[in-house]
């Protein structure tokens, strides 16, 4: 059953001499109950502003230009005993409710969105490291969640249940009376990740879950997203540049460039037959452990700046397969199967689908033998294009 | 208050006193090199050399200068503060009576500067280059330009010679119709306090909110205080609970250093009020060469001081747990 459904989702940074920066330009996917989806990409292509938006948490000339956010979960005020949307709520016009329970976190007010923050989706920052607060016990930030999203619960309880959390973890419980300087880095980022898991939510946002962590405890950390995400059946939205920890740990992922998705689907349909030149190119300059001798190829020039952007492809200045049409307007995500099985293009109908967005994806095979060769990647080639 | 060591406190309280014995030696010499003497404050010219002679025996004067020296840090120790020529009392009665009304004066202004000037600096920080933020805080810039003494004269000027509203000198009505009891005591002072009090304060909270103002802005980009907005708090539950609260960290030190400026303004602010405390005596009896109420009001002055210095220490330590006194030690 899909738990989020981002339709058509644009993000602007409005900047001072009245442009805009594009951080997310249409972008649509969606997160099924229980399942771990990946963004991946590099940095600044929009997919932290993505998740941020999700819950109104952008920086303050970030804004919804358009798109919705549909949502299984609704507000306190709004829901039956169920946890489900009442039907007076549904049938009202005014309220951003759909028929099936669905409500639009795009629509809702910043009021609004912060009875669903942390009760349905909490999230993890991308510097863990640095948000707990100083001042006060490890605790009693927890405790503070709980208190706020469940004013019924007694001071008492929300410690216990503050200590339990910990304890699952693998923190001992008595560290919950300990102040955030004394926790190892490997400790803070799981103190958060038990304090994200405090009210339950129903999606769990980790955004570089593993970034500055060495790689025993990034493992640690993987197991123990994935330990919770059994127990509790909670969806994770992970954002990584990191494409090998995406490969362990999601069950589809969109692949994106320059605020848009590039390739979108089952992850092992992504790494196995990946069917976007970006992707291929990613893949390329990341190292194997199995490889020993392994020459990286990097994908030459730099991500595009985004602000007020060209119509044509957002990958083509760097990809070496480009072609005339590229440059007219960016391609719509291409169903994959299809493409392979009748050689024809066919816009993708359905969301979890392997999808593409290229123009030459007719032309897969040949696409992928060439940018198994290094001399595709060079700037010269792609110049010359 | 447990992360203070009492290794660590004891240590501090010696060195307070050392700092306070070398402050007693200072005023000791500075008072000593002024011109004219401290016999010039007792003696008038028709006097014989034989009752001036009668003066320097009874003041210890004919002492060699080291003698002088020594019998003074001696009784300070044993908490002697002396007599005073030109107001012919002990000098700690003076004292006992003078203080309270410098605290009243000074401690009331303080606390309200400290509680106003964080409270603006959060708001101007958390909003910062907003319109509001702009207006205010050049507004407040313009008023820390202004000498004390002079916005002291203007709230005379407005609010006694103009209005007629509140009195310009005294703590106390000098010739009342009423009785005096607890309730009309404590009326009538507040009644004096008031100017006083508004004009100290008008500029007196600017100095803490400039440090509050970018710390506060510092903390705002702080992860804590994001995932505190993303616990689904109020923004303001952030901004008092998650972002002030860290800044109010360096305003602590800020607080220590402007009571030696508070201090200052004291002797000023009482001289235009005509307020009865230690900032009248300060100026008096540097003029009349009354040395011993001189050395007590400095040496008062000095403790202050040293004793907030250490109470900073104590300050720290609640407000942020990162830090311990006395580890290692």
């Amino acid at each position: 059953m899909t738990l989020l459904e981002v339709n058509d989702l644009s993000i602007r940074y409005a900047i001072d001499d009245g442009s805009a920066v594009h951080a997310s330009d249409r972008v649509s996917f969606s997160v099924d109950r229980g399942e771990t989806y990946g963004l991946v990409g590099e940095s600044g292509c929009g997919k932290t502003t993505l998740a941020k938006s999700l819950v109104h948490l952008l920086d303050d000339n970030g804004y919804i230009e358009s798109g919705n956010v549909w949502f299984d979960g609704t507000l306190p005020q709004w829901a039956d005993e169920n946890g489900d949307a009442k039907q007076s709520v549904i049938d009202d016009p005014d309220k951003p409710v759909r028929e099936d329970g669905k409500t639009d976190l795009a629509a809702l007010t910043n009021k609004q969105i912060r009875d669903m923050r942390w009760r349905d989706i909490a999230i993890i920052p991308q510097s863990a490291m640095n948000a707990l607060n100083p001042v006060y016990k490890v605790g009693d930030q927890i405790v503070e969640a709980i208190l706020r999203h469940e004013p019924q619960t007694t001071k008492a309880e929300a410690h216990d249940r503050a200590r339990d959390l910990l304890e699952r973890v693998g923190i001992e419980p008595d560290r919950a009376d300990d102040y955030a300087h004394q926790f190892s880095g490997g400790m803070k980022q799981r103190a958060v990740i038990a304090m994200a898991m405090a009210c339950s939510p129903d999606l769990l946002i980790a955004d570089e879950p593993t970034t500055a962590l060495d790689v025993i405890i990034q493992d640690r950390i993987l197991e123990e997203l994935e330990k919770l995400q059994d127990e509790f059946g909670v969806s994770i939205l992970v954002i990584s540049h990191d494409i090998s920890v995406m490969a362990e740990i999601c069950d589809r992922m969109a692949v994106m460039y320059g605020g848009k998705v590039m390739e979108s689907g089952r992850t092992e349909d992504i790494f196995g037959e990946t069917a976007n030149p970006y992707t291929l190119g990613l893949k390329n300059s990341f190292p194997t452990i199995t490889s020993a001798d392994q020459d990286l190829v990097s994908i030459p020039g730099t991500p595009p700046t985004l602000r007020d952007p060209d119509p044509g492809c957002r990958f083509r200045e760097r990809c070496p397969f480009a072609i005339e049409e590229c440059h007219a307007e960016h391609p719509p995500m291409y169903d994959v199967a299809d493409a392979e099985s009748t050689g024809r293009l066919r816009e993708a109908t359905d969301q979890r689908a392997h999808g593409s967005a290229c123009y030459r994806i007719d032309e897969l095979e040949q696409l992928r033998t060439d940018a198994l060769n290094e001399d595709t990647w060079t700037e010269q080639r792609i110049e010359s294009r | 208050m447990t992360r203070i060591s009492g290794k660590y406190l004891a240590k501090r309280i010696v060195v307070s006193y050392l700092t306070l014995l070398v402050i007693m030696s200072l005023l000791f010499v500075l008072l000593r090199s002024m011109p004219g003497s401290f016999i010039t404050s007792m003696i008038s010219s028709g006097m014989t050399a034989e009752q001036i002679a009668r003066i320097r025996e009874t003041w210890g004067l004919n002492e060699p200068l080291w003698r002088q020296y020594l019998n003074f840090m001696i009784n300070y120790q044993t908490g002697n503060f002396g007599r005073s020529p030109t107001y012919n009392t002990q000098v700690w009665d003076l004292m006992i009576r003078r203080m309270p009304r410098t605290l009243v004066l000074f401690g009331s202004t303080f606390i309200i500067g400290f509680i106003v000037g964080p409270l603006v600096g959060m708001y101007l920080g958390w909003w910062r280059g907003s319109r509001k933020d702009k207006s205010i805080f050049s507004t407040s810039l313009l008023l820390y330009s202004m000498p004390s003494f002079w916005i002291s004269w203007l709230f005379i000027w407005v609010f006694n010679y103009e209005l007629d509203l509140l009195p310009s000198a005294y703590m106390f009505t000098q010739f009342p119709e009423f009785q005096w009891t607890a309730f009309t005591v404590m009326r009538d002072v507040l009644y004096h306090i008031a100017l006083p009090i508004m004009s100290l304060t008008f500029i007196g909270w600017v100095g803490s909110m400039l440090i509050m103002r970018p710390t506060m802005n510092q903390v705002t980009d702080e992860g804590y205080v994001f995932l505190a907005r993303a616990k689904g708090l109020s923004e303001r539950t952030v901004m008092v609970k998650h972002a002030a609260r860290n800044a109010l960290i360096p305003v602590a030190t800020g607080a220590v250093v402007s009571l030696a400026f508070l201090i200052d303004g004291s002797v000023i602010v009482e001289n235009v009020f005509n307020w009865p405390g230690m900032g009248q005596i300060i100026v008096s009896s540097v003029l009349n060469r009354d040395f011993p109420v001189a050395q007590a009001t400095f040496f008062m002055l000095a403790v202050l001081v040293v004793v907030m210095r250490l109470l900073t220490d104590v300050i720290y330590t609640y407000l942020d747990p990162r830090i311990k006194f006395g580890e290692g030690e």
